[in-house]
């Protein structure tokens, strides 16, 4: 038994040829080498900020006057008609009731940002946290707009955000899979939201459902681990018969790594998912043991795991496509949501930044688009969809926190300065990851595709 | 940033060493530009004294560079406009000229800086500062002094150059090369490959042995491993043409098309769902699926292939009948791309027509079409005036729409049995359910009669029960000023019999009514209509305005189906959102008025008025969301005028599915329910029942099967759509062919155009259908094309590696009559496809990725190939081909993008008969990297992950295979060895080496032993022979072709 371990080790280090850290920089308008290790960590092309990407994504469309972007001027005109251009996706000029906020607002941290009373712990947090208030994107359909938010396309299925970072800087642990959705279900447009389309399918988000078996198959099926020891060794034995006569071919040499990644991750996952590890302090941080947090707290701290385990590209999905944030019939729902993922993210944050973690993880909080300010009827407790203005976040991996960037008209209907676009965020994300992502591109079916298509500036001023 | 060269002027040099210092330094440069416009604006009432050359460039310049020339510049040209130099904004763009020197109130670029006209906002997210917009205003003013002038680079090809660019020449018939050695040249394929491997210093790797050969060539033509036995009669046969045999046989093996339909399948982006937001199922999608696969099994020559795929259903027209539910089920191909509708409407169908112009021109031309959906091309010599010419011509075209968001049932499939059949089968569908729907109604007719109680819902529906002077009680509710009086008593008696009472509703506020819940609600069926009415008069010294409503619909205005209302004076309804006026009235007058409701259509018509004045509307729109269902009756103060409604009097409100009798042929007479008529009352309610099931099954019969594919519609030429955007439409584009393959305008009476393009396309002359074919399938062997970049023959895609080879197997096809089977024959039978995968370290170091075909590149087996050999080996692969997908009953279909459909069917079948869903991904394929159905996949990317290896070691599926392969070894005579043997050459195709053997026995001694440890229970030589079955189907030697 010792015998046959030793060789397939040896055996093994002859085949994967070592990790090397390859340069990203000059590989502009030529697609990284798919004969090589495509997960292969690389670096950027330029001095990253971060290494990694929490990206929590709430479905649906989080009303911004209700949440970040505080407007006491909408709330005293409340009842007030004005003239909305578009309604619903159909153009004209609309009479609209202005319509306050449902939640009170109030100044939280050294740097006083306005939170309102739906996110409470991230209040207390707020001075890590970079608020962008005037977010805008191109569609107002759930579908367009979650497509867009991750992949930049509204239209077409293209790589996701987490697939393109992927595809730019490989991974460091190859015992994990390099992007990772943690979401209860698929937003809207399914798991388009985190395929690799045309990049190679490495790149592809692998999806976390919480519950009982995170990652398919990742359970040996065999009770025995001695047994599946055996299994491997034969295998490699065979493998290296097969590969005595092919030893150049670095897919043969990948296959077999392959396998040794996957038995490492058979521990090192559920590893990660398991939670018993962790301190009661750790738990009643993210929320863990109250119902209303528990699942998101989970999928939290998890991702703090995960994280720390070197995965590069994680995101949190809250809910999926139905009873969401979609708040037509009344803000009220807001409520419910809200209070799952406060304390979980609040707690996010805390604890990367105790660990030391935060300057160099990004957090990101988004969501598809904002809500109207105003309704057609004027006493009506919902709000519609809206793509004009709305409020994301960014916190630690570079960004100053305590700083709220970004400023709407007096009713939080259009942007007024440092208008970002979900391209732009795009942008900024990746510059924060060390790359130009006018540089980050894809040759395929005869054009350089890009995550920001044409569009994109990094949004400088909030960068330390 | 830095697209413009800033030529600095006098006044500006001043800060130019600062600007040199910070070169590279973005922030700094803008805040600096920014600091000289601030300051120079503020010195604007000086300004005049400047030259106006000076003015551009210390206050214009910075400004355009800095907000305007990043979207209208070198790089990017939004709305076809630049403003990078004088000549671009006197060009204009779609808008015309940009700026008018001198008056600033007429040039669109002033404009839109002001913000002033709510679709031309620039810059669109942040707008300039006023003082920004004076300096613009006041440079127009001055005469827009602009000395740019423009540096005109175009890098697209014209049509000219075209004709000199590779892909676009004729094909040439090229002569094999002859000075070549004939010891290595089969064919003239060979000839071909040697002549450039010699030119290159590279020579080619022996052919490989048999056992390879024959396992490289079962995969690749079948997708599954050959047999034992396969192998030992290839082994064995010693005629010269052992492997024409072999291929023959495999080409012959139904095997083949399940294998090459997936690849065209890939290249067709077939899904078994719509793929809008709720990813709709699509019943009819495998037809399309199975048709591919049968016409390569039946060779059906390519061009007729395509032709089928692109006008099926004009050639049905005129083919013969057994040809014709084929050739209507070939358009799917057309049909079967990504859709983006929420319903069937025109509104969303110029996305649906990018996916077909984008994949027609990627799969057949290898030319990236849809990139002229927003502009010419950049790199090719397609224009956007090319893809609205193909538009119209998807636009003339009828689309099968599988359903979705809104409109949640399919439409518009066309039927697979020609229009006169399929009118003739329809007529007879509508016969029966007439016949039968008349049977109904005279039965329901004469149950009314003999039962008072079923007429209009029930006797007079309680209100002679009620007690007068009080408000209405049980079943009825009501609020607000209200009485059960004998003043309210209508003098109409054709709908309830003459009674004593009616309702008197007074003004009151606008919630006030009444309301009444029908017992036996009426719900919509096919052909069904429902009849409703009521009597009313308006309160003669009731002095109020405003209007009272009734209103008709599920529930408590939940559904509305109709509305009326009426003031004192006129009589109103609700046609769709509008209310209309219908007539005058006079206070104190009784009305009866009549709703017929066609639930089918959402129409309905009725009569309002007195017997002897019955005025008579019809065809208005009943409420466009209502749900079919009418069960509620409201009368209250929401009328089509606001303020306090009149007062009224209400009578013999009535609601049925038979008509009712007309105003004045009165009167009801109640019949007594004697026992005679009891027997006839049951014996008409057995035979409703009965009847009312048969029309159901006859209304649910169908008449004839349908496809997911395309009509013809009405040919129309489509507007250019400026940007790509549907709303800014552009000059009509007559239909016609791309200018670059000759531009043909459609032929007279040719309908759509469709039957010309599908001719246009597969015509000898044009040298792209042929080239990106056999390039196709020349990658699919090789793994490689002859032009790498299989769908994209422009200019951005690769050169070819072999030209000449490519031409003369075009050639040849085309001779062959597009013989798709000779195609294969050709090149298996070559010395380039038998060679061995084995190392040459000097080739290798010269032509790593093998581009000269110096050996035959080893493959990974693909997603279908790997499962299906599992299945095979296993000896659970179910041959048949299954039927359809089991898919909900459409009947049951509500999906939204808030709840989609999604599902994933398991089988044994083959791969290529798994349910492919567009936006979930079925987990298997996805893993595996399957073709992504979103659009056409020209090549797969094979990629290694440790999530597959995860699924290799420890999925449901491989453990199921490798213990029924277990029970297939327990079968094999002999000891281990011999069954380790069987195993390996089953697996494998090959015979082990001798140490492998010996690893094996150990192993399986070992295992044994282990397991013996652990418990007795166990079944030991199943769950051994699992184990070991399990390492051969997961190690190298299976999941990779040499």
């Amino acid at each position: 038994m010792n015998n046959i371990g030793t060789t397939r080790r040896e055996f093994l280090s002859r085949a994967s040829g070592g990790f090397g850290t390859i340069a990203l920089a000059g590989m502009l308008g030529q697609n990284i080498d798919l004969a090589e290790d495509p997960l292969k960590p690389r670096i950027g092309h330029h001095a990253a900020k971060a290494d990694r990407v929490i990206f929590l994504y709430s479905t649906g469309g989080v009303s911004q006057v209700d949440t970040f972007n505080h407007r006491p001027q909408l709330t005293k005109d409340h009842g007030k008609s004005i003239t909305a251009s578009r309604w619903l996706n159909t153009s004209g000029e609309f009479k609209r009731f202005l319509i306050k906020p449902r939640y009170q607002f109030k100044q939280y941290g050294q740097s006083g940002a306005w939170v309102s009373e739906l996110f409470p712990h991230l209040g207390s947090v707020i001075d890590d946290i970079c608020v962008l208030n005037a977010m805008h994107c191109d569609s107002d359909g759930h579908d367009k707009a979650t497509l867009a938010a991750h992949t930049g396309s509204a239209q077409f299925a293209r790589p996701s955000a987490g697939s393109w970072i992927s595809y730019g800087l490989g991974t460091v642990n190859q015992n994990m899979p390099s992007f990772m959705v943690l979401a209860p279900s698929a937003p809207y447009a399914g798991t388009q939201t985190w395929g690799s389309d045309f990049l190679p399918a490495c790149h592809q988000g692998t999806h976390v459902l919480p519950g009982k078996e995170p990652l398919p198959n990742i359970r040996p099926r065999l009770a025995d681990g001695g047994l599946q020891q055996m299994e491997l060794n034969l295998r490699n034995k065979l493998n290296e018969t097969h590969l005595r006569t092919r030893a150049a071919d670095q897919m043969l040499n990948a296959r077999i790594r392959s396998f040794e990644t996957a038995f490492g991750m058979q521990r090192e996952a559920p590893e990660a998912f398991d939670l018993s590890g962790e301190t009661a302090a750790t738990l009643e941080l993210y929320g863990i043991q109250q119902d209303t947090t528990a699942g998101f707290g989970w999928q939290c701290l998890v991702a703090r795991r995960l994280a720390e385990r070197g995965v590069r590209f994680l995101e949190l999905i809250d809910v999926g496509s139905s009873n969401n944030w979609d708040s037509h019939g009344n803000m009220a729902d807001h409520e419910k949501l809200a209070k799952a993922i406060d304390k979980p993210i609040a707690g996010l944050l805390t604890d990367l930044k105790q660990r030391g973690m935060l300057d160099s993880t990004l957090v990101v909080w988004t969501t598809e688009f904002g809500r109207t300010p105003f309704h057609e009827r004027a006493d009506h407790p919902g709000r519609e969809h809206h793509k004009h203005c709305f409020s994301s976040w960014m916190a630690g991996g570079g960004v100053k926190g305590g700083i709220v960037h970004g400023t709407s008209d007096e009713y939080g209907i259009r942007t007024a300065e440092d208008a970002v676009h979900t391209h732009d965020l795009h942008a900024t994300m990746l510059h924060l990851l060390g790359i130009d992502h006018e540089r980050l591109t894809f040759r395929h079916a005869g054009r350089d595709f890009r995550l920001t298509d044409v569009h994109g500036h990094v949004v400088k001023q909030i960068i330390t | 940033m830095f697209t413009h060269k800033v030529s600095m002027k006098p006044e500006t040099r001043k800060w130019l060493p600062m600007v040199r210092q910070s070169r590279g330094n973005t922030s700094i440069w803008k805040s600096l530009v920014i600091a000289i416009t601030i300051c120079s604006i503020s010195k604007l009432p000086t300004c005049s004294a400047q030259s106006d050359e000076d003015f551009f460039e210390s206050n214009v310049r910075p400004l355009l560079v800095k907000h305007c020339q990043e979207c209208h510049g070198e790089k990017k040209q939004e709305g076809s406009l630049r403003l990078d130099s004088r000549d671009g904004w006197l060009r204009g763009g779609e808008r015309g000229q940009a700026i008018h020197p001198g008056q600033p109130e007429n040039s669109l670029l002033i404009q839109a800086v002001k913000y002033e006209d709510s679709d031309l906002e620039m810059p669109p997210s942040n707008p300039l500062t006023e003082q920004e917009v004076a300096v613009l205003e006041a440079w127009v003013k001055r005469g827009a002094t602009d000395p740019r002038t423009e540096s005109a680079t175009s890098t697209a090809m014209s049509l000219e150059e075209a004709k000199n660019f590779w892909a676009f020449q004729p094909l040439k018939k090229p002569t094999p090369p002859h000075d070549t050695d004939s010891t290595q040249t089969q064919n003239p394929i060979d000839a071909f490959v040697l002549a450039q491997l010699k030119k290159n210093n590279l020579s080619p790797v022996p052919v490989a042995d048999r056992r390879t050969l024959i396992r490289r060539a079962t995969f690749d033509l079948t997708g599954l491993p050959p047999t034992p036995g396969e192998i030992k009669a290839f082994v064995n046969d010693k005629s010269h043409d052992a492997f024409e045999t072999v291929v023959k046989r495999l080409l012959d093996s139904p095997a083949y098309g399940e294998r090459w339909g997936r690849h065209w399948l890939d290249v067709a982006r077939y899904a078994d769902t719509a793929g809008d937001g709720s990813d709709y199922p699509v019943r009819e999608a495998y037809q399309y699926r199975n048709w591919v696969i049968d016409a390569f099994n039946k060779d059906q020559p390519f061009n007729e292939f395509i032709r089928e795929q692109i006008a099926g259903d004009i050639l049905a027209r005129d083919g013969s009948a057994e040809e014709y539910a084929d050739r209507v089920t070939a358009t799917g191909f057309l049909a079967i791309g990504k859709r983006y509708g929420y319903k069937a409407s025109p509104t969303y169908q110029y996305l649906d027509f990018a996916d077909v112009i984008d994949s027609v021109g990627r799969s057949l031309l290898g030319l990236s079409i849809g990139c002229a959906r927003c502009h010419d091309h950049k790199y090719d010599p397609v224009s956007s005036e090319d893809y609205y010419a193909l538009y119209g011509i998807m636009q003339s075209t009828k689309w099968a729409f599988p359903g979705g968001e809104e409109q949640k049932r399919p439409a518009d499939f066309p039927p697979l049995v020609p229009a006169e059949e399929a009118a003739k089968r329809d007529k007879a569908k509508q016969q029966t359910l007439a016949r039968l729907d008349r049977e109904i109604t005279a039965l329901k007719q004469e149950r009314a009669e003999l039962n008072p109680k079923f007429l209009a819902g029930g006797a007079d529906l309680g209100f002679e029960s009620q007690k007068p002077g009080q408000p209405p009680g049980q079943p009825w509710v009501s609020a607000g000023p209200i009485e059960v009086t004998t003043k309210a008593q209508s003098p109409f008696d054709h709908i309830h019999p003459k009674g004593k009472v009616g309702v008197r509703l007074g003004s009151g506020q606008p919630t006030d009514g009444l309301r009444y819940v029908f017992e036996n609600g009426l719900k919509a069926t096919p052909g069904g209509q429902m009849h409703f009415s009521v009597d009313f008069r308006t309160v003669t010294d009731s002095l109020q305005k405003g209007a009272f409503r009734f209103y008709l619909g599920r529930g408590v205005i939940q559904s509305l189906a109709v509305e009326c209302s009426a003031t004192s004076t006129e009589f109103a309804i609700r046609n769709g959102t509008k209310w209309e006026t219908i007539c005058k009235l006079t206070p104190g007058t009784w009305y009866t008025l009549q709703l017929t409701i066609d639930p089918d259509l959402k129409k309905y018509s009725g009569i309002i008025g007195t017997v002897d004045n019955l005025i008579s509307f019809r065809d208005k729109s009943t409420g466009a969301n209502w749900d079919g269902v009418a069960d509620c009756f409201i009368c209250d103060g929401f009328g089509f005028i606001e303020g306090p409604a009149c007062a009224r009097d209400i009578d013999n409100v009535g609601l049925q599915t038979i008509a009712f009798k007309a105003p004045g042929t009165g009167p009801i007479f109640l019949r007594i329910t004697d026992s005679a008529s009891q027997k006839r009352l049951a014996e008409i309610d057995a035979k409703l029942k009965e009847l009312t099931n048969n029309r159901q099954m006859a209304a649910a019969s169908i008449a004839y099967p349908y496809a997911y594919g395309v009509t013809e519609g009405s040919p129309v030429n489509a507007r250019l759509q400026k940007r790509g955007e549907p709303h800014r439409l552009g000059d009509e584009i007559p239909r016609r062919n791309l200018k670059v393959l000759g531009g043909d305008p459609i032929s007279e009476g040719g309908g759509s155009g469709r039957l010309d393009l599908a001719n246009w396309i597969t015509r000898p002359t044009n040298p792209l259908t042929a080239r990106v074919f056999v390039n196709r399938v020349w990658q699919w062997h090789f793994g490689q094309g002859i032009v790498a970049t299989p769908s994209d023959f422009g200019s951005r895609g690769e050169l070819p590696t072999h030209p000449e080879l490519l031409d003369w197997l075009a050639e040849k096809f085309i001779a062959s009559g597009w013989s798709v089977k000779s195609l294969h024959h050709w090149i298996m039978s070559s010395k380039t496809y038998q060679r061995a995968s084995t190392d040459n370290q000097t080739n290798f170091a010269m032509d790593p990725s093998n581009r000269f075909y110096w050996r035959y590149s080893r493959r990974p087996l693909d997603a279908e190939s790997t499962r299906d050999a599992m299945l095979a080996i296993s000896g659970k692969l179910d041959r048949q081909v299954p039927s359809a997908h089991p898919f909900p009953p459409v009947e049951t279909w509500g999906f939204t993008i808030h709840n989609p459909f999604h599902a994933v069917y398991d089988s044994n079948h083959r791969s290529v008969y798994l349910m492919v869903q567009r936006n979930q991904r079925h987990p298997y394929l996805a893993l595996f990297d399957a073709a992504d159905p979103n659009q056409s996949v020209a090549k797969r990317q094979p990629t290694t992950t440790p999530t597959q290896a995860l699924f290799l070691l420890n999925s449901p599926f491989v453990h199921e295979q490798a213990k029924a392969f277990a029970s297939r070894v327990a079968t094999v005579s002999g000891d281990d060895r011999s069954k380790i043997l069987w195993a390996f050459e089953t697996a494998h195709g090959q015979i082990p080496v001798e140490a492998d053997i010996q690893e094996s026995l150990r192993f399986l001694a070992a295992y044994r032993n282990e397991i013996a440890k652990e418990s007795a229970e166990h079944d030991h030589e199943i769950a051994a022979w699992s184990a070991l079955a399990r390492v051969l189907f997961t190690s190298n030697q299976f999941l990779y072709v040499d």
